[in-house]
């Protein structure tokens, strides 16, 4: 698995509500992170993820402060809220039956049919 | 909550805007710069790791814009941008702009003027308390579905129907007041109705004014639930002949004569010189159930006082009366009434089997005039909405294919936009901002348009009328409903035109655009087809109205040309209102009307003066006719020889005057005249239809009945038991100006014992100029007697059948006009586009070696196409168009060459003009500059 994987369409959400459920975040860490536990096995097109932290915290799932990074520059740190807390589960439900029923599908064989 | 926080965030990036957008910078910068550190720590050199970093994060521009995106805070910045950017597209093409804004303007005006005038004459309830429980009711009889009830009628209805809660009964009428009121003055031509050539006869200088009274039943202002202004309305107790006489003055009459002095209450009004006390004033402008306000409403006894009826007419079950409006019961149906009243209609049959045979009774819904219109004032009301429809449609087609010419100009313009990132529907509300920016100024430009056009029309046609008629009190004022309807009109009209072209521009593909492709050879077929569809569109639009309006007007002109059978240019038609109104004694009557004749015939260039009960032309009377001699109807088969005739007691000299040429016999000498002798001059008509085969001359009629019915008040019907047929005379058309009268019979009348009002002279230049002159010895005669005038040429163009062509006519070609001129701006915009779009096309033929007079062929015959297409289109639907008019328009031919072939070249040619001016541009083309253009 050496080839990186594009991003699926509408799951960027997920993975960044994922990421900063760990622990506030700036977007940059948010990249990070997400390429981390990825195991950077996921391309994330950088330039789509600001667009999608607007969006979360405009739909009140994400909160954003200001605050300082490591290296004492000032920087926006997003942080989960409950409201996203309970769609990050739903979500992740959501994606885990979904994934379920694929896979069950994917290894049907042709006795079973 | 979430709700909450998503308004908090989206008002947060309104208001701090800069805020937000200074965070955002920063927020990114960071981004990158953090990125670029981690690129250095990972061993790529400081100066490579910042580009490097850029590169990977890709379009910060783009982020920022879908980050404002995200936050809703962008819809109201691009509409304000869209609006901005649009407002400088409109001014940096003024001419464009222009003739956009105008031609929308202009649909849109004509629409919402004859929306609102249609409206307020029909479709607006009538502005009285609860109109829809009102039912208006109508006698039928065959062939009269909209007749009016006698009084006895309308009594037995009121007293035994149970629907209605009340039913009221009204009549027009006129009355004269003395000279102790100052007059009007006299009544202006408007420029309108003098365009359309409506002129009414006009009331001579000096005498009594006739005023319009309402005469109407004492419920009647209790059934409509009115208030008065001053004092109070009537009463059924006042609508009883033995009541003291009184009336109520509407609030226009008061205004004008009264200058709105309340004290005028109480006091006393003199018509027809009865004494009628003022009892009260109605509000300005209230009709009640009628289209216009009167001088003043008296109940319906009052028009026995005045002596309009006498008091044995009350009693006349053949004498129509008035019409009858009633208001339903609570709870009861349209239906329930009409059953009940068809039960009424049925005992009156039986009970009066001579007068009522046959005759029904008709509820219509009286809450507007809508249900009462007849189906062929349905066709003309429905014509003229097609008529200003499809002005708006040739407005909206035009602006469209100027839209589509200038969506393929901007071609470029939008595959730039499109190649560094603007989204497609981005692009769509560009355009259709644009678009409804135009409607939008249209609609304002419309909007005042609209209100003067009808203020106009209303206005002119107000004062074309004389005011003893009443006042025209409709509100011309636009009001709000008025106002949504230009606005919808003009939305609909930009979104529909905007669309089509938005749809084309953004669908270029980028790289052939912005390589100009379009230029070349390649004219893409789909968005000309579409913009020839729109130029054949208007052309037959414009056709049907123009070749309509040719043959309204060729119809309405067929009024100076028809042989009506006598000679109406030099005659002037003189009417006096009754004298007996006056209340003078006969002799004195009759001595006025001798010496009237007398001076009028003095008077300079007067050829002669002839008296009839009944000039050539105006209200018909009828007699039954049936010849003497029994032997003499043997020689056809029919057995009841009695028929209704018209006729008219004249002076010998009436046939000279008119010009009726005496084709067998004699007319009757003065001394018959005199002595009244049992002599008649019929029509041929008439004689034809008594004694086919044989010579009417000197067989006898018997001429009415013994029993004479009345069917007009104040008019005696003629009784000759045996009268001589002393002459045959041409036969005229005065009854109906569609066919010569089918049987007309000439008596013979006495100055001395019979008084008529009605006087013909005969000049020997425009009886127009008589008028004054003629007015000075009416004065001089009597001060009180008022008389109207009017050349006997304009009462015939004045006969309903060509006034509607004639205003048909008019307004068809306004319209027409209108849309030609549409349609040509249409056209020349369109071929000097296609000229401009193939001036490499062009420069490459002529460095081929075409020449000048091909180019110019070949852009002229491409352009000429659709209009051509138009043409023959237009004609087709015109010959339909014209064969449903001229199956309700009198002295219309449906396929009259001269309008069809005339109208077609007439527009053919304008259309080639429109072509070719801008085709020339073509043969002007260098081929150098157009091959280097690229």
């Amino acid at each position: 698995m050496d080839k990186q994987l594009d991003v699926l369409q509408g799951t960027l959400d997920m993975l960044i509500l994922k990421a900063v459920s760990l622990g506030p975040l700036h977007g940059y860490g948010i990249l990070l992170r997400i390429q981390q536990i990825s195991k950077d096995r996921l391309e994330i097109q950088q330039g789509s993820l600001y667009p999608a932290l607007y969006r979360l915290e405009h739909q009140g799932w994400i909160t954003s402060e200001w605050g300082e990074s490591e290296n004492n520059r000032k920087a926006k740190y997003y942080r989960l809220t409950a409201a996203g807390k309970r769609r990050l589960q739903s979500e992740a439900e959501k994606w885990n039956r979904m994934a379920e029923v694929i896979a069950g599908i994917l290894h049907t064989t042709p006795e079973e049919v | 909550m979430t709700l909450l926080s998503r308004f908090r965030s989206w008002l947060r990036a309104i208001v701090r805007r800069s805020r937000m957008e200074s965070e955002m910078d920063t927020e990114l910068r960071f981004h990158i710069e953090a990125f670029a550190e981690d690129l250095v720590r990972s061993g790529v050199p400081r100066e490579e790791a910042l580009w490097r970093a850029r590169i990977e994060f890709g379009g910060v521009e783009r982020a920022k814009e879908e980050c404002r995106d995200a936050r809703g805070a962008n819809f109201l910045e691009s509409l304000i941008q869209d609006l901005r950017f649009g407002l400088r597209m409109l001014r940096k093409n003024p001419g464009f702009t222009s003739v956009a804004v105008l031609t929308l303007a202009l649909g849109i005006a004509v629409n919402t003027a004859v929306f609102t005038a249609f409206d307020a004459l029909v479709l607006r309830p009538r502005p009285v308390k609860d109109p829809d429980s009102l039912v208006a009711v109508f006698r039928t009889t065959p062939g009269d579905a909209r007749g009016r009830f006698s009084y006895p009628d309308y009594v037995y209805l009121r007293d035994h129907s149970k629907s209605f809660s009340d039913l009221s009964l009204f009549a027009f009428g006129m009355a004269l007041t003395s000279s102790d009121l100052p007059p009007t003055g006299p009544e202006a031509i408007s420029r309108l109705a003098g365009t359309v050539g409506f002129q009414l006869p006009q009331l001579l200088p000096g005498g009594a004014q006739p005023i319009g009274c309402y005469f109407v039943s004492g419920n009647y202002f209790q059934m409509l639930g009115a208030v008065p202004l001053h004092g109070r309305l009537l009463l059924p107790e006042d609508d009883l002949l033995s009541s003291p006489p009184v009336a109520v003055l509407s609030g226009n009459f008061w205004q004008r004569q009264f200058h709105s002095d309340p004290k005028v209450v109480g006091s006393i009004l003199h018509l027809n010189g009865v004494a009628f006390t003022i009892i009260g004033v109605t509000p300005v402008d209230y009709m009640g159930t009628l289209p216009n306000v009167p001088s003043l409403w008296a109940p319906v006894a009052g028009k026995v006082q005045v002596g309009g009826l006498s008091a044995g007419d009350l009693e006349n079950r053949l004498l129509i009366a008035g019409m009858p409006m009633g208001r339903l019961r609570h709870g009861v149906s349209l239906s329930d009434a009409q059953a009940e009243l068809d039960v009424l209609a049925a005992q009156l049959r039986t009970a009066h089997p001579e007068d009522e045979r046959n005759a029904g009774i008709a509820l219509l819904p009286g809450r507007n005039d809508a249900a009462v219109l007849e189906p062929t004032e349905w066709a003309l009301v429905a014509a003229a909405m097609s008529a200003v429809g499809l002005l708006l449609l040739i407005a909206c087609a035009n602006v469209a294919s100027l839209l589509l010419a200038r969506a393929a100009v901007r071609g470029k313009e939008t595959a730039v936009r499109l190649a560094i990132g603007a989204s497609r529907g981005r692009l769509l509300r560009q355009l259709l901002t644009e678009s409804v920016l135009i409607a939008l100024f249209a609609g304002a430009f419309g909007l005042p348009l609209a209100g003067w056009l009808l203020h106009l029309l209303i206005v002119e046609i107000a004062s074309a009328l004389p005011s003893a008629w009443g006042t025209i009190a409709l509100k011309v004022s636009p009001d709000i409903r008025i106002f949504l309807y230009a606005l919808l009109v003009s939305g609909c009209a930009g979104v529909a035109f905007g669309l089509a072209p938005a749809l084309q521009a953004s669908k270029p593909n980028v790289n052939s655009a912005l390589k100009d492709e379009s230029t070349a050879f390649g004219v893409r077929l789909s968005r000309s087809r579409l913009r020839g569809a729109l130029i054949a569109g208007q052309m037959a639009a414009c056709l049907v109205l123009l070749i309509s309006s040719a043959l309204l007007l060729r119809g309405s002109q067929r009024a100076l040309t028809l042989d009506v059978g006598y000679e109406p240019q030099r005659v002037l038609y003189l009417e006096m209102y009754s004298p007996a109104n006056l209340h003078y004694p006969q002799a004195r009557m009759l001595q006025i009307n001798r010496d009237l004749i007398h001076g009028i015939a003095g008077l300079p260039s007067v050829r002669s003066v002839a008296q009839a009960s009944r000039g050539p032309i105006g209200g018909i009377r009828w007699v039954p006719v049936a010849p003497v001699d029994a032997a003499a109807s043997g020689s056809t088969a029919q057995g009841n020889q009695t028929t209704g005739a018209g006729y008219s007691y004249v002076t010998s000299n009436y046939f000279d005057t008119l010009g009726i040429p005496i084709l067998r016999g004699r007319v009757f000498t003065p001394s018959e005249a005199e002595g009244q002798a049992p002599v008649v001059v019929i029509s041929e008509a008439t004689a034809r239809r008594f004694w086919p085969d044989e010579d009417a001359i000197g067989k006898r009629l018997k001429i009415g009945l013994e029993k004479g019915t009345m069917f007009f008040p104040g008019q005696k019907d003629p009784f000759v038991p045996s009268s001589e047929v002393i002459g045959i005379a041409r036969d005229v058309r005065s009854m109906d100006l569609r066919r010569i009268d089918e049987s007309y019979i000439y008596l013979p009348l006495s100055l001395t014992r019979q008084w008529t009002g009605t006087l013909l002279v005969r000049t020997d230049g425009d009886p127009r100029q008589l008028l004054p002159a003629t007015g000075r010895e009416v004065h001089a005669i009597d001060a009180n007697l008022p008389v109207v005038g009017s050349p006997l040429y304009s009462m015939i163009s004045m006969d309903p059948f060509f006034v509607v062509s004639r205003v048909g006519g008019l307004l068809a070609s306004i319209v027409g006009a209108l849309g030609l001129l549409l349609a040509c701006m249409g056209v020349y915009g369109m071929v000097s586009y296609t000229v401009a779009q193939r001036t490499h096309e062009i420069g490459i033929r002529m460095a081929l070696g075409a020449h000048g007079g091909q180019i110019l062929q070949l852009v002229v015959r491409e352009g000429f196409r659709p209009i051509l297409g138009g043409i023959v289109v237009g004609i087709l639907l015109s010959a339909g168009v014209s064969r449903l008019m001229a199956a309700t328009l009198f002295g219309l031919s449906s396929l009259d060459v001269v309008s069809f072939f005339g109208v077609s070249v007439l527009l053919g040619g304008i259309a080639l003009v429109a072509t070719v001016l801008p085709a020339r541009r073509a043969t002007r083309v260098d081929p150098m500059v157009a091959l280097r253009y690229e």
